[in-house]
Order: C-alpha cells, then structure tokens, then sequence
C-alpha cells in the first residue's frame, strides 16, 4: 500500500479489552480501589472545607459525564444535549421535592427516569437519522428544553428565576452543610460508576461498541441497531438526570441558564481529555477538567488584574482557552486521553523487569 | 393581507441570511467531510475582525472589510495547518471533535481579546428600510439576499462543474479513496477552511450591520444549523429553499402565534420543523443518499 496516510490509533479502543472492561481485575486494583474509597469518604473529615466543594462537584459532574461515555464514548453516538438532560432531570428533582414533598432518594431516580424519558424521544429518531444528523437532533433537545422552562407558565417551573428547593433529608439528617452534600454525591457517583461497569460488561455494552465500530456491519450480526442507539441515549440521559438532580440537591437551587449547550460541549471535551471509550476516562477528564477550573478559580484575582475587561466571565474564558486547547491537543497527541497514561504505567509495573 | 405578505417577505429575508451563515457549515462539510461545529464561533471571530479594523483602528470601511478578508483567508490556512494536516489519516469522528475543542477555544479566547461587552458594529449598508408600496424591508437583508443567492449560486456551479469543485467533492465523499486518485485532502481541506471563514466576514457583516456585537453573536450559527440540515449537508443549492422556508415558518411563528400565547414559539420551530423533515428524509432535502454495504 502506498497509500500517503500514517496509520494512526483509532480514537476510541476498538474492543472492550480487559482494563477498560474489568476494573477489578487482580488484587492490586481491588486494594488500590478500596483504598480510593476510603479516600474519599475520609476527605470531609481530614480535608480543607474548599477542597470537599470542589470533589462533590467532580462526583456530580462525572455522574453526567460517566452516561455520556457509555452514550459517547462506548456506543458512538455524540450527544451535543447532555446539560439538556441534566436538566430535565434537575426539574423533575426540584417539582417532585417542593410539590409533592418527595423524600431525595425517591426525587432522584425519578430524576434520572424523566430524562431518559426525555431522551428516549431524541433517541426514537436513530431508527431513520442517522450520523451527524442523529448529533443534531440532540442540540434540538437543547433548544427545547431551554424554551419549554422559560415559556412554561411561571408557577410551574419558575420561568426565567428558577427554583429553590429545600436540602435532602434522611430521617432527621438534613444533608445540607458541604459534608452532607458530598457524601450524598459519593454515593451516587459511585452506585452511577459502578453500574456503568457492568454495563460495559453486558451484552447492551457489547451491542454498544459494535454499534460503534461499524453499524452496517452490527446489523447482520443480530444486534438491533436502531434500538441499540435509543437505548444509549436513554442511559446516557439517565445518567445525565441523576446528576442533575442531585446537582439540584447540592445547590439547592435550578435555573435553566445552568444547563446551556456549552455545558454540554463541556462534558464532550472532559470526555476527550480523560480518553474516550473508558470509564475511568471519564472520570480521569472530569478531574482534571474541573481541577484546573479551580486553579483558575483561584487565581482569579491575579488573573482579573491582567484582564480588567472580563469581569465576572473571566474564570469562564480562561478555562476555555485551556479546555478547547487541551481538545485539540489530546486528538492531535494522544487520542486515548490522559488515561492512556494510566494504563501504560500499570501495564509497565505489571510487567517489570521485562519490557513487554 | 398586506401584513401577512410583509410578514412572510421580512422572513424570507431573514432566511436567506440563514442560508448565508448556513452555507459556511455546508462549504466546510462539501470540502472535507468535516461537520465544522464552530462556525457560529468563526463568524462571531469576523465580525470582530471587521469592528477591530473599522472601528477600533478606525480605517475607512472597504479597506476595513479587505483586510478582514485577507485575515479569515489566513485564519482558515492556519486552523488547517495547526490542526487539520496533523490529523491526516485520523478518523472523521476526530475531525469533528477538533471543531468542538476550536469552538471552545475560540469562545474563550474573544472573551479575552474583546471582552464581554456588547459594542457597536459598524454599519456597512445604509439602515433605512426599503418601502415599496406598503412592504417595508430591511437594506441590509434585502444586500444580503442578493448576495446569498449570488454566492450559492456560484458555489453550487464551481463545485458540479469545474474540476477544482469536482475535487473538493470527491474529498467530502470519502478521504481515502480521493487520496488514492491522487486529490489532496490537505488542500481541500485548506480550501474549505479558507471558503468557510471568508464566507463568515460576509454573513457577519451582513448579520451585525447597525447592531452590536459580542461573543455571544456566535449564537445565530445555532439559529443556521436547521437551514443546513434541512437543505442537506453536502447541498449548496438547495440552501436558499431550505433557508427562506425556515425564514418565513419562523416569522409567521413570530407574528401569528407568539403573541397569542405570550411566549417564544419562533425560536424553536425551525428545529422542530427539521425534526419533522429529517424523520421522513433522514438526509435533508437534497443531501446524498449514502449507501452502505458492509
């Protein structure tokens, strides 16, 4: 072949080979994941009150971003509306809670279901649109979304000023203060996490990434493909609506400008950094994403005297700058994403001494 | 009856304008295969390139729209040449993410290099309407349908008829196969970067004209994005069909049923109207009909 093209590695993992399927292989990684855990509930009690802010935002933020891997990542259909769902989810948080009185663990995956509901309506559309068409119905979902809250009368869904909702409670804890808040999130971004696992592992997860890799060819392999790709936008809108709605128990307040479709392009780029197509990708992206907006966030102040002109959009332009270069970086440099690294240095201390 | 023709008339103004910044996404997708997601972005980036050299350095406004010209020419050699030729040989999917990372990137670095504020652009076409008979049209939409529907036409012709066209469009159907018949896919892809963003001064400043801009005047790509759906990725033609058919949907929208329910129908219609067209031809309008064999 003569062919002028380098070969290049796909972007995504082209089979679910062992570490992106089987997080628990070996005792190694049960340790190190136990001790992870244990990390993370021990941080409200050892940690600074900034730093416990900052993960419960991660947890939530890879709630939605670990759905919009399996939608994404692992079966290939992009979703410009995940804030979208989020959102949906967020609302149907914030209504069932203040006007039903629905306790959070109730309010949450109810959440979780209206968006997938929600997103089984985009999804319905894979049977005929297909490609870049399907991506697009997604940024309708966006566009609708925004319109429906703010048109709806305002005793419904509070309009343009949003709601405000009272903190989860469980018996007589309310989990309002930062610890509440976080290990609420802990606890669902973990049950999220790992049933996305199991999910990579099931026959749905294997459907997924044939539908990925070449849906004219899943067709005659028996796999349904139009039902395949509903079925990942409904769990990546899942996803998407249990974090929303604990993202509504967390701030305690909803408003349609917090789920714009640049979040959603947020959540894409989170996914390229961490590496597509694995789950601890997802969650590897959302951490260093959200790390360097607080980094930037903290130097705000030395930042605003360089830039006087940007105001309060300052944290915003500056993480963009970071996030759009980092994107183009990772496709152009290392299409697995930051995890790749991850992998290669497990594998090399696996290995050790030999090289291979 | 005179308001309803006013009504439909202004839209089918307003969608031609639509076809204008539309026709960015469709050159781009026509000549590399790329779905650029950051058109909206690269026509908010003109326009602030024309007020840069208008206003800001206050040249007289030819020079001002030449020299804007010649800057989206070398922005779309550089977005090819920083982004596109390193990528050679990667998957479309990558492509297309790269113009989401471009999108991002853009949007933050306007907000750093022109703030946040709204500033006034300048205006290019005089403001006073047209009024013939008892219509009142826009001057700058009524230049700018001209334009449009000089420019497709144009496009369309050069890339059915001439070789260079011929070319661009092989790349669009499959890189590979166009390499191996010895296209170049990074001067496609060069050319179509330098079509799209010299396209985005025009839409911009027809667009802007008289009004302000921000980084937030990226927004009417979102409002083009059904035009270029409904018409068919890979169609130049049939934009301007596609485009006044959004244009007078959505005005009428405005007109007639948003001020019967007191809300904003019109800004979702044209999506929902897409919607509905996609669901019974799934390829817009006049788009390829792909067939796929494993």
């Amino acid at each position: 072949m003569l062919l002028p093209l380098r070969i290049r590695r796909p972007v995504m993992p082209r089979t679910a080979r062992a570490p992106y399927a089987r997080p628990l292989a070996g005792s190694w990684s049960r340790a190190g994941l136990a001790l992870a855990l244990l990390a993370l509930c021990l941080l409200p009690l050892l940690g600074p009150a900034r730093l416990v802010s900052v993960v419960s935002l991660m947890l939530i933020t890879s709630i939605v971003v670990v759905g919009l891997q399996i939608n994404t990542g692992m079966a290939g259909q992009i979703n410009m509306g995940a804030a979208a769902f989020m959102g949906v989810g967020s609302y149907t948080a914030a209504v069932l809670s203040l006007r039903l009185d629905c306790p959070f663990w109730l309010a949450i995956p109810l959440g979780g279901a209206s968006a997938a509901a929600f997103g089984l309506l985009f999804g319905i559309t894979a049977a005929r649109i297909k490609g870049f068409y399907l991506a697009m119905t997604t940024i309708a979902a966006q566009m609708m979304f925004q319109s429906a809250v703010l048109n709806l009368p305002a005793s419904w869904l509070g309009s343009s000023g949003g709601l405000s909702i009272e903190p989860a409670r469980l018996g007589a804890w309310r989990l309002s203060g930062d610890a509440g808040v976080y290990y609420l999130a802990l606890a669902y971004a973990a049950f999220m996490t790992f049933g996305a696992y199991g999910i990579a592992r099931s026959r749905f997860g294997r459907a997924f990434a044939a539908v990925r890799d070449d849906d004219s060819a899943a067709g005659p392999m028996g796999i349904d493909v139009a039902g395949t790709k509903t079925l990942a936008f409904m769990v990546g809108a899942f996803y998407a609506g249990v974090g929303g709605a604990v993202w509504a128990y967390s701030l305690r307040y909803v408003a349609v400008d917090q789920f714009s479709l640049f979040q959603s392009v947020w959540f894409i780029g989170m996914l390229i950094v961490g590496g597509m197509g694995s789950i601890l990708g997802a969650l590897v992206g959302v951490a260093a994403v959200r790390g360097v907006q607080e980094v930037l966030t903290s130097y705000g102040p030395d930042l605003a005297a360089m830039f006087p002109g940007l105001g309060n959009q300052l944290v915003f332009a500056s993480v963009s700058i970071v996030l759009g270069a980092a994107i183009a970086f990772f496709l152009i440099v290392e299409p697995r994403g930051l995890v790749h690294y991850w992998y290669v240095l497990r594998r090399s201390f696996a290995a050790w001494p030999l090289r291979y | 009856m005179i308001d309803f023709v006013n009504y439909a008339l202004n839209g089918a103004l307003v969608g031609c304008l639509y076809a204008l910044v539309a026709l960015g996404f469709v050159v781009i997708h026509r000549a590399s295969k790329v779905f650029n997601f950051a058109q909206g972005e690269i026509l908010a980036l003109s326009g602030f390139m024309v007020w840069t050299f208008a206003t800001g350095l206050g040249w007289p406004l030819p020079a001002a729209l030449a020299c804007s010209i010649v800057t989206a020419t070398l922005l779309g050699l550089a977005i090819e040449r920083m982004l596109f030729r390193r990528l050679a040989g990667a998957p479309v999917f990558a492509m297309v993410m790269v113009t989401l990372g471009l999108l991002v990137l853009l949007r933050g670095a306007m907000l750093v290099v022109w703030g946040a504020a709204e500033k006034p652009f300048p205006a290019l076409i005089p403001m006073q309407p047209v009024i013939v008979a008892d219509l009142i049209l826009p001057r700058a939409l009524l230049f700018g349908a001209a334009i449009t529907v000089l420019i497709t036409s144009g496009l369309w012709w050069t890339f059915n008829n001439t070789r260079i066209g011929l070319r661009l469009t092989a790349v669009s159907e499959d890189h590979q196969i166009a390499l191996s018949l010895g296209v170049s896919v990074q001067k496609a892809t060069a050319a179509a970067w330098v079509l799209g963003s010299v396209i985005s001064v025009i839409g911009a400043v027809i667009y802007l004209n008289g009004r302000s801009i921000s980084p937030m005047s990226s927004e009417i790509g979102l409002a083009a994005l059904p035009v270029a759906m409904l018409a068919g990725l890979e169609s130049i033609g049939g934009l301007v069909v596609a485009g006044i058919l959004i244009g007078v949907v959505q005005s009428l929208t405005a007109a007639y049923v948003d001020t019967r329910i007191g809300g904003s129908a019109s800004v979702i219609v044209p999506y929902l109207f897409m919607l509905g067209v996609l669901l019974v031809r799934p390829a817009g309008f006049f788009g390829w009909k792909t067939l796929e064999r494993v």
